[in-house]
């Protein structure tokens, strides 16, 4: 096991620029249209449950990785078998948010760049955060993860002026059905995702915040996404909202006199980048413990490079990555996010009240 | 094209001569040489407009299939 220790301050950060990461281009709430409010709240209690179940693992099983736990609790090459398909679904992830990133580069900022070379770019920087060591990843997140609300604060202010209050009445208006599917499509998407934080938990100084850290962060997150759908649906109507591709975006282009886009760039970079490097330290650090390979970092470039190939193969536009994000990757999640952690929690219990019982019957 | 395999070149030269600097074992270079590959592969057929069928549309069409997705 690696030394490398992490406070609970920069685990806070690392797990809000996560749960934070491309939710500036895809927030599955949203398709709940004017209620997407409600989305959100019921989205984010269920999706604290749901960290809930992670760190309850986690706590349950100390200065364990997800690999180490899957061959404690199932033996050695069921876990292995599992631990392979977590090391598909980080690397997926990892692809995913990298080509959120370069579509979103690429249609706003830099259009007449190949987004290979954006994407490449981002990686060559990525790779060298996670060979740096979890310590480095955690000392970023402290020096560019304040930036974030600061941020959001600046654009929802400048826009305080020209607002309609009331746009997102009326409330229900096509029922509960929508709202609730938003919510499930926002547990899957971003806070089931955390389970890549079974790879990081282990190297938490005081273990003993686990809960606490896990809570404020998915606090922080919803209150978050409640200021930046307000400011949005008050400045853009629902209409409009439901139209744009890159909202945040958009909004920040009405203030005026004042030029915020790049601000939405940075936020964007800091998110997608915290959970770009989280999934492959996470994928590479499971990797290396299911080949029984020392060092991750020998493999973070391979691992690095298949997924900014994965990301530029895996859609072929803008609209088949929107329409797959909402449509698909809520049922595809559900295994990793749900079934096998859950089953793990269950297994975990059981090993842990077994030797009391024993004790007690003797 | 030429491009692809100039990328991949230099990544893999600048990796492998450490591994054989630090005598690393025989698996490390497996994984890293099928990981390599499997990204020039694609990266080759995606250069050279012949896209093949990708994992999001394998998925996809699984969670169809099930019944799932409609």
């Amino acid at each position: 096991m690696e030394k490398a220790r992490i406070s609970s301050i920069q685990l806070f950060l690392l797990l809000t620029g996560f749960l934070y990461g491309s939710t500036v281009i895809i927030n599955p709430a949203l398709g709940a249209k004017n209620d997407a409010w409600l989305a959100i709240i019921l989205g984010g209690v269920g999706g604290a449950l749901l960290m809930g179940v992670y760190v309850s693992i986690a706590l349950l099983n100390p200065s364990r990785t997800l690999v180490e736990i899957l061959r404690d609790r199932s033996g050695k090459f069921v876990g292995n078998a599992v631990s392979i398909l977590y090391i598909w679904y980080f690397v997926h992830l990892a692809s995913l948010v990298f080509r959120n990133f370069g579509e979103f580069m690429v249609t706003v900022t830099f259009p007449e760049t190949p987004m290979i070379i954006v994407i490449g770019i981002f990686a060559v920087i990525l790779v060298y955060a996670v060979n740096s060591g979890v310590e480095v990843m955690g000392r970023l997140s402290e020096l560019f993860m304040p930036v974030v609300p600061v941020v959001v604060l600046i654009i929802s202010l400048s826009l305080i002026t020209t607002r309609d209050f009331t746009a997102f009445l009326p409330v229900l208006e096509n029922g509960m059905a929508p709202v609730l599917k938003a919510a499930f499509g926002f547990i899957t998407f971003p806070f089931g995702e955390t389970i890549a934080f079974l790879m990081l938990f282990p190297h938490l100084n005081q273990k003993g915040n686990l809960k606490k850290i896990a809570a404020l962060s998915a606090l922080f997150l919803v209150v978050l996404c409640l200021v930046i759908f307000m400011r949005d649906i008050s400045v853009l109507g629902s209409g409009l909202m439901q139209q744009a591709t890159f909202i945040p975006h958009l909004t920040s282009l009405l203030i005026p006199g004042l030029n915020v886009e790049p601000l939405v760039d940075i936020n964007l970079l800091i998110g997608g980048g915290t959970k770009i490097s989280v999934c492959i330290y996470a994928a590479v650090k499971a990797l290396s413990q299911v080949s029984g390979i020392g060092d991750y970092r020998k493999l973070t470039t391979a691992i690095t490079t298949f997924c900014v190939v994965l990301s530029i193969w895996v859609y072929e536009n803008v609209l088949e990555m929107l329409s797959w994000a909402e449509k698909v990757w809520p049922y595809y999640s559900i295994p990793f996010q749900m079934v096998i952690p859950l089953i793990l929690l269950f297994l975990s219990f059981k090993k842990r009240v077994k030797p009391s019982n024993v004790r007690n019957g003797s | 094209m030429a491009i692809v395999l100039a990328a991949f070149i230099i990544l893999s030269l600048y990796d492998l001569q450490r591994f054989i600097r630090k005598k690393e074992q025989a698996k490390v270079f497996v994984i890293y040489a099928s990981l390599m590959a499997a990204s020039l592969t694609v990266s080759l057929l995606l250069a050279a407009d012949k896209r093949p069928a990708s994992p999001a549309q394998l998925i996809e069409w699984i969670l169809k299939m099930i019944g799932v997705v409609k």
